[in-house]
């Protein structure tokens, strides 16, 4: 068995898996959605004049401020690459879970976590590269003319959002690993992304807080929106939170090689 | 076509407690082994550990020579159903099928083909979770058929099935143990056991008490059943 034959599977299985559509879904509409009413609200500030009512006046901005519902949908997508394999039929049908199968099919279970990375990271690159500058499109075509000149970058801050994503999703499917379960992973991880970033307010005890794995990545794109100073340079940000990925896939690799499936 | 499926003194702790201990026995080429104990005996533990699923603490458990986990596209090999479908329940049984073919290089066809084998013909774009479980375990058998396998390792089988799918299955194994294949089975039913198997291996709390061709098991007692109450039961010391 060769490890594309590995890939080839858990795309095939991956993808037609109902919760991952919808995780598909949210990525790419999400960001859209809120772009749109970001941008609106920015032109409807720009037109009045009274351009202090909105927290930027770049349509460049409505786009990446409206990255973090994105990083929803690319969670979505890690933690049920993994928990998926685990999730449990009812008694009633004679119970089972799908992860004996997929050790039986493929012994080699580094090469499986691999395959889930590579799935989950091809299918977030996909999201990324239809969503994000179709969103950049949507939030200049409804400012237009109004706004003021691009500031610039913007090319490497999209490739930043896409980025982020990308080890966001990773971490997910190595976090669930750890749980061989997904709620937990998914409260915990899409609350952190969207409502409350424990991060965020940890920034406010200990300039360390700019190391974890969210606010080192968040200043791959988010530029002055990152509400705190002494945020990474985006290199260095793209950096750290990549040696957090790399470092939890490697310790997911490590439990799933020894536990019993 | 000949391989052996062979477990040697196999060792399993799960916490303080020893579930399995010094398992030992062969499920040759040509017959039908039945692994047979009442539940909690050990039967599953044992399999798990020949597919490489869970680890022993002590022991080996070979195909042919190699562990499993070391088999290249081992559905090639050995094809295997443990609890119900092995699906996941919003997955249709198709696709289920369609992504194993896929990871083991075996032609799609053979979805198609082993859909029809088993029954599921018509229901292979409902999703799994609204099977019944005689179907469930159709698609499981379809499953372990899927790459055309030389040895067979089934847990229970039987469970679930209507007496047109236990009879179904029953030639199904006796034809591919006739064609030189090596079927192993797992029940805690002793009349399809008995109907079934070749050989038989009796564990009963998690050792092997008795082993070897189903008559030589079973000389001295009336019935299977005699012989397998004696064998595990409360005063059983082996033998």
């Amino acid at each position: 068995m060769t490890f594309f034959d590995a890939v080839a599977a858990e795309i095939r299985k991956t993808a037609t898996l109902p919760a991952t559509m919808v995780a598909l879904a949210v990525t790419v509409l999400g960001p859209v959605a809120i772009t749109l009413i970001n941008a609106i609200g920015v032109r409807a500030a720009l037109r009045s004049g009274r351009s202090e009512l909105t927290a930027y006046t770049s349509p460049v901005d409505a786009v990446f401020s409206a990255v973090p519902i994105g990083t929803v949908g690319a969670v979505v997508l890690g933690v049920v690459a993994v928990s998926g394999e685990y999730t449990a039929n009812s008694a009633r049908i004679g119970g089972g879970r799908q992860i004996t199968t997929t050790l039986t099919a493929i012994p080699n279970r580094l090469g499986v976590l691999a395959a889930k990375a590579v799935t989950v990271a091809l299918l977030v690159a996909v999201a990324a590269l239809v969503v994000i500058p179709a969103s950049l499109a949507l939030a200049s075509g409804i400012v237009g003319a109004d706004a003021p000149p691009a500031p610039e970058g913007v090319l490497s801050r999209a490739v930043g959002a896409g980025i982020y994503w990308l080890l966001t999703a990773l971490i997910a499917l190595a976090v669930t690993v750890f749980t061989r379960n997904g709620i937990v992973p998914i409260i915990v991880l899409v609350v952190n992304s969207s409502l409350v970033s424990v991060s965020v307010l940890l920034s406010h005890l200990t300039p360390l807080a700019r190391f974890l794995p969210d606010l080192a990545g968040m200043s791959m794109f988010a530029g002055d929106l990152l509400a705190f100073d002494d945020a990474l340079a985006p290199v260095t940000g793209g950096l750290v939170m990549a040696t957090w990925t790399a470092g939890l896939l490697a310790l997911a690799g490590a439990v799933f090689l020894r536990r019993d499936a | 076509m000949v391989l052996m499926l062979s477990v040697e003194r196999l060792v399993k702790r799960r916490g303080s407690r020893e579930i399995l201990t010094d398992v030992t026995f062969r499920a040759a080429p040509g017959r039908v082994t039945g692994l047979l104990g009442p539940n909690g005996a050990g039967k599953s533990s044992t399999l798990r550990i020949l597919l490489g699923l869970d680890r022993a603490d002590a022991g080996t458990a070979l195909v042919d020579d190699q562990p499993y986990r070391r088999l290249r596209q081992p559905l090639r090999t050995v094809g295997s159903m443990l609890e119900g479908s092995g699906a996941h329940r919003s997955r249709t049984a198709r696709n289920h099928l369609t992504w194993m073919a896929r990871s083991n290089g075996i032609p799609i066809r053979r979805v198609a083909e082993v859909l029809d084998q088993v029954g599921l013909g018509a229901a292979g774009g409902t999703r799994v979770g609204r099977f019944s479980l005689g179907m469930c375990q159709r698609l499981g058998l379809a499953a372990a058929l899927l790459g055309e396998p030389r040895a067979l390792v089934l847990d229970e089988p039987v469970n679930g099935l209507d007496p047109e799918g236990i009879r179904w299955i029953r030639v199904l194994l006796r034809g591919h143990a006739d064609a030189g294949g090596t079927v192993l089975l797992s029940s805690h039913l002793m009349r399809e056991v008995d109907e079934i198997a070749d050989d038989l291996v009796v564990i009963a709390h998690g050792r092997v008490v008795a082993a070897g061709p189903i008559r030589e098991v079973t000389a001295g007692y009336p019935t299977l059943e005699d012989a397998f109450f004696a064998l595990t039961g409360p005063t059983a010391g082996g033998r």
